[in-house]
């Protein structure tokens, strides 16, 4: 075994904390290293080439790389060793940054745990085994769940690229939440009029099968073969006969019904069409406020419907997609009123949220676009915004900004003069933040041109007063507390993930932060990659971002599936888990426990059971290796007396 | 309660199985053998006294391809449901004869109150008393004091899967909150304390494996990686080390699978208190997922499900 060992300078990253001229030469002293140095930039071209001909001229057949997190650079150097005729599974790599150089600042004691640490990496190479890929075929077709604004766009722009996709909507018609947004910032153009024309379009692609007031029940397989089970909900009204006619909806006795549309505004009736525009514009009946359900006769709809469509038996129907890549844009979620009690919790008719004034300036909204206080559809006069209701406020937990509230509020300041033009805003912040283009100019516009009072602080109160709404607050630059009258109070509630967002991560095995928001490969350079391969995101589903930042990441998890499907052939990560068919007892308790469904029962030809993995499947997460008890199951490149190599080195002096 | 009524089911189950499994007298009267019978005449030699200790369930998984009778106390059934839950054999080919069980002996407990003379025979009394003959006189003793620990807290006398009862059945006079009293009352000790105990109980291990070879629930037998090179989790150094490592591998892989059958115990000849361990193992399990080996079928043992959330461990905060 001829080790050679390459430790990084990472510039003064790691050489500012760790002595790796020492590192190396302590390495020189392992049994099995034939070669250490240390070097500016590994990742660099000179430093790969450096590499390369030390495996040459030193005949090294394991290489040690002493650097940044795998994550990072796997990859690279796997392919620089693989260049120079190693097989890329002899690379190991001990990560000095992120674990050493860059949490500690005692030089010395870092220096020792890089020693310890990079010798590990050398017990682990020794014992590297050479590991191949297989190829498959690609299933060229792309699953989009979410069809918001950066869903749509992502399918738009992989139809358009000639893949088939199928997208999938949990609510009714597709547009997400800006199909609900009156104008949008920072040129105020009306939002309905630029995303109409795309749900047309997805709408009327030929390679666009859409799905709505459907979910993803369940996803089987792995990056270029998913099997994909959605769940078409009953809507009780075919929508192959429906023709959106709305008949029903003005007849329907059941008007109390709660709009989800319109974030309950004003009611809506039972059998419904959410929204003028939408996509597809067809009425669905909710069984909650359904008299037919509820209380077990009406059938007003089924007359008077022209088509016939009314199915009260109507089921929930499974279908089944194979796709070969996933797209998530599931968008995000508002967090509810009544986590705050000093803002009423949602008591008061006249303390709403931002969404729902949208709905309230949008002319198709249920005020037809005429701003009425819900309590008694007067015209407010005085209008106070909060911002940050719950974000960046850990009591709430939630201590992220949420990203387009102070926009959006400027925006709203700026549309209630319009609409009112005796009006006053104000607006209680914590900071304006507004670093988009042309956007802190617009902030300055609704403050300078339609005379929004910004006032610096947190409200800590809001109480009815006769017909008004006192909002109390502190204005923290002037030191004073202010108190101000409102006819409305608006707040900007926090984003939070979409409801149902960890469920929907675990169906597709992607990682989601405390906040259920899903995590990017790489925040910097992997932004629409999941760890997952072959499951991109795009939007909110990420982390709170504004309209142009969605489309912007639908394009790019779009042209990321491109990419992907750009081969015919897809590798295969071999390391994944293998039985031991000689040492498995055929318990199979591998099977209880493989979240993937990757082992499955053999019977050799003697008749006995054995485990067996199906490679392709098994996502190497190594579950099954912690269930078998006699270690028959080991996971390649990551086995057992791998890993005890690395333990006994450290452990035995 | 005389073997009479076993022996006449055992005539009838023989007819549908290809073996039946129960207890024939050992080479003196306190010791029972198994015994596996397979034709008519050898269901006289069929006995069934306190004497007849051992777990016969443990054999089923190696003779699954057969269809078997098997003869089974309340602990011992307990087996058979952990088995059927961890799908280790095939229910439908088990006909299973319970016996109601008022208690066994500990073969170690009789042997040191007859100062371990040779047996020249053993009498259950209808009162309960034993008494034993040997060289040196009679000895009268009672079943509860030399009932092995595991009888003394039993919630199960009758057993809880059968098909054919070999007497009426028993209800449980113990209280179940006295079954983990012992691993209670052991962890209010300090770390040093029990440290300083296991060491000692373990330095006397000879690793010969009797514990592992007579537990029904280890599956892995010839496979176990106690003696595996690849995986080479552990060496045959027989320092205390090596041994802790042992008892801590077979412990973990019997964490709330284990049926406290007790023969790990029964069968150590150093007299090593093992099952103490895979006690406290399932007291946390019942802690953690509120499961108990062995006694509902329909239960999933808990280490061989895959849940992404645990109720009572806390991973992600939403
Ligand atoms: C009051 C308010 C005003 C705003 N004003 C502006 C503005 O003026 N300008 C601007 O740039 N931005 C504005 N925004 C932000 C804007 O709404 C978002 O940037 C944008 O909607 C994000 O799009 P998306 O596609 O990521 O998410 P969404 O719009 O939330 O779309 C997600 C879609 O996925 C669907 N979905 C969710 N879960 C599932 C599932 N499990 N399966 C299938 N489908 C699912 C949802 O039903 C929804 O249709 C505003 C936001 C608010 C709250
Ligand atoms: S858990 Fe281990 S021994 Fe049991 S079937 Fe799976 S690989 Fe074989
Ligand atoms: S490593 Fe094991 S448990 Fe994980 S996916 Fe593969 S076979 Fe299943
Ligand atoms: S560990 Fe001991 S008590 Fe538990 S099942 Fe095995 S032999 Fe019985
Ligand atoms: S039976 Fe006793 S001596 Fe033998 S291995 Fe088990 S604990 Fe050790």
């Amino acid at each position: 075994m001829r080790v050679g060992v390459f430790i990084c300078h990472c510039g003064s990253n790691i050489a500012g904390t760790i002595d790796v001229a020492k590192v190396a030469a302590e390495m020189r002293k392992v049994p099995g290293v034939a070669f250490a140095t240390n070097y500016m930039y590994t990742c660099s071209e000179p430093g790969q080439d450096e590499i390369k001909e030390a495996i040459k001229r030193e005949k090294l057949n394991r290489i040690v790389v002493a650097a940044c997190s795998p994550r990072m650079h796997e990859l690279t150097f796997r392919r620089t060793i693989e260049k120079a005729g190693l097989n890329r599974y002899f690379l190991e790599m001990a990560n000095i940054r992120e674990h050493i150089s860059w949490i500690g600042l005692d030089k010395e004691a870092n220096t020792n745990k890089a020693i310890e640490s990079v010798k590990m990496a050398v017990a682990k190479a020794m014992n590297n085994k050479p590991l191949y890929s297989q190829s498959f075929k690609v299933n060229k077709r792309v699953l989009v769940i979410g069809g918001g604004v950066a869903g749509m766009q992502a399918a738009l722009d992989c139809a358009d690229g000639g893949l088939e996709v199928i997208l999938v909507e949990k609510s009714p018609s597709v547009g997400g939440m800006m199909a609900r947004l009156d104008k949008t910032f920072p040129t105020i153009d009306c939002s309905i009029c630029i995303l109409g024309p795309k749900m047309v379009d997805v709408a009327q692609h030929d390679k666009i099968k859409l799905y709505a007031y459907s979910e993803v029940d369940d996803i089987k397989g792995y990056v270029g073969n998913y099997q994909i089970k959605i769940k078409k909900k009953a809507t009780y009204v075919d929508w192959v006969k429906c023709t959106g006619c709305g008949a029903c909806m003005e007849k329907c006795p059941a008007k109390n019904s709660y709009d989800h549309f319109n974030f309950g505004v004003a009611p809506t009736r039972a059998i419904n069409i959410p929204f003028p525009q939408a996509i597809p514009k067809k009425a669905k009946i909710d069984p909650n406020y359904c008299r037919q359900f509820v209380k077990g006769k009406c059938g007003v709809c089924a007359k008077i419907c022209p088509t016939g469509a009314i199915n009260y038996e109507m089921q929930d129907e499974i279908i089944t997609e194979d796709v070969g890549a996933i797209i998530v844009a599931s968008g995000y979620g508002l967090v509810d009123m009544d986590k705050f009690p000093e803002y009423g919790a949602g008591r008061y008719p006249d303390v709403i949220t931002g969404i729902q004034y949208e709905r309230l300036l949008n002319a198709s909204g249920p005020t037809e676009g005429h701003i009425l206080r819900p309590s008694d559809k007067t015209e407010p006069k005085t209008v106070v915004f909060v911002s940050c209701a719950g974000s960046r406020d850990k009591s709430c937990g939630i201590p992220y900004c949420s990203n387009f509230c102070c926009m959006y509020i400027a925006k709203q300041a700026i549309l209630t003069k319009d609409h009112i033009p005796d009006s006053q805003s104000y607006v209680f912040y914590m900071d304006i933040r507004s670093p988009g283009k042309g956007y802190d100019e617009f902030t300055r516009r609704a403050q300078e041109d339609y005379g929004a009072k910004y006032v610096r602080g947190r409200v800590s109160r809001i109480y009815p007063k006769g017909k008004k709404m006192v909002v109390v607050g502190a204005d923290t630059l002037l030191g004073t507390q202010v108190e101000v009258e409102a006819d409305l109070v608006v707040l900007a509630t926090a984003v939070t993930a979409a409801p149902g967002a960890p469920q929907l991560a675990e169906k597709l095995h992607i990682s989601y932060d405390t906040f259920g928001f899903y995590v990017e490969g790489h925040p910097k350079l992997r932004p629409v990659e999941t760890n997952t391969a072959g499951v991109y995101l795009a939007g909110c589903a990420q982390g709170p971002k504004d309209i142009p930042a969605s489309v912007g990441q639908g394009s790019a998890a779009a042209s990321k599936v491109q990419a992907l499907f750009s081969k015919d052939m897809l590798e295969s990560d071999p390391a994944v888990a293998k039985v031991n068919e000689n040492t498995c007892v055929g318990c199979l308790k591998c099977i209880m426990t493989c979240p993937f469904g990757a082992v499955k029962e053999k019977e050799l030809r003697g008749g006995r059971i054995v485990a067996n993995v199906i490679e392709t499947v098994c996502a190497g997460c190594g579950v099954c290796t912690a269930t078998c008890p006699c270690g028959a199951i080991q996971l390649s490149h990551f086995t057992d007396n791998q890993l005890l190599a690395e333990v006994n080195t450290i452990c035995q002096k | 309660m005389g073997p009479e009524k076993m022996k006449e089911i055992i005539t009838d189950v023989l007819k549908d199985v290809d073996v039946v499994i129960g207890y024939k007298q050992g080479f003196d009267k306190l010791h029972a053998t198994p015994c596996f019978i397979n034709k008519a005449e050898q269901i006289e030699e069929i006995i069934w006294s306190p004497v007849c200790v051992q777990n016969l369930a443990s054999f089923l998984p190696s003779l699954k391809a057969k269809k078997v009778g098997v003869v089974v106390k309340g602990c011992d059934s307990r087996t058979i449901v952990q088995y059927m839950q961890e799908g280790l054999i095939d229910r439908s080919k088990v006909v299973v004869v319970g016996i109601p069980c008022t208690g066994v002996v500990s073969v170690k407990k009789v042997l040191d109150k007859v100062n371990h003379q040779p047996i020249e025979d053993v009498v259950f009394e209808a009162d309960g008393a034993i008494l034993v003959k040997t060289p040196a006189g009679e000895t009268k003793l009672s079943l509860a004091d030399v009932s092995p620990d595991k009888c003394s807290t039993c919630l199960y006398p009758t057993p809880v899967v059968y098909d054919h009862l070999a007497a009426e059945p028993i209800k449980s006079v113990k209280a179940p909150e006295d079954v983990y009293k012992d691993v209670e009352e052991f962890e209010g000790k300090s770390l040093e304390e029990r440290k300083v105990y296991w060491e000692k109980e373990f330095d006397r291990c000879i690793r010969c494996y009797a514990c592992r070879n007579a537990c029904p629930m280890c599956v892995c037998q010839d496979s176990c990686i106690a003696e595996s090179r690849d995986p080479h989790w552990i060496s045959q150094k027989s320092n205390l080390s090596e041994k802790f490592m042992f008892h801590m591998i077979h412990s973990i892989h019997l964490a709330g699978r284990c049926v406290e059958c007790g023969e790990c115990e029964r069968v150590c000849p150093m007299g090593i208190p093992v099952n103490a361990l895979k006690k406290k193992l399932n007291h946390d399990m019942k802690a953690l997922y509120n499961y108990e080996p062995g006694v509902n079928p329909e239960d999933k043992p808990p280490m061989y499900t895959f849940s992404v959330e645990e109720k009572k461990i806390e991973e992600h905060k939403l």
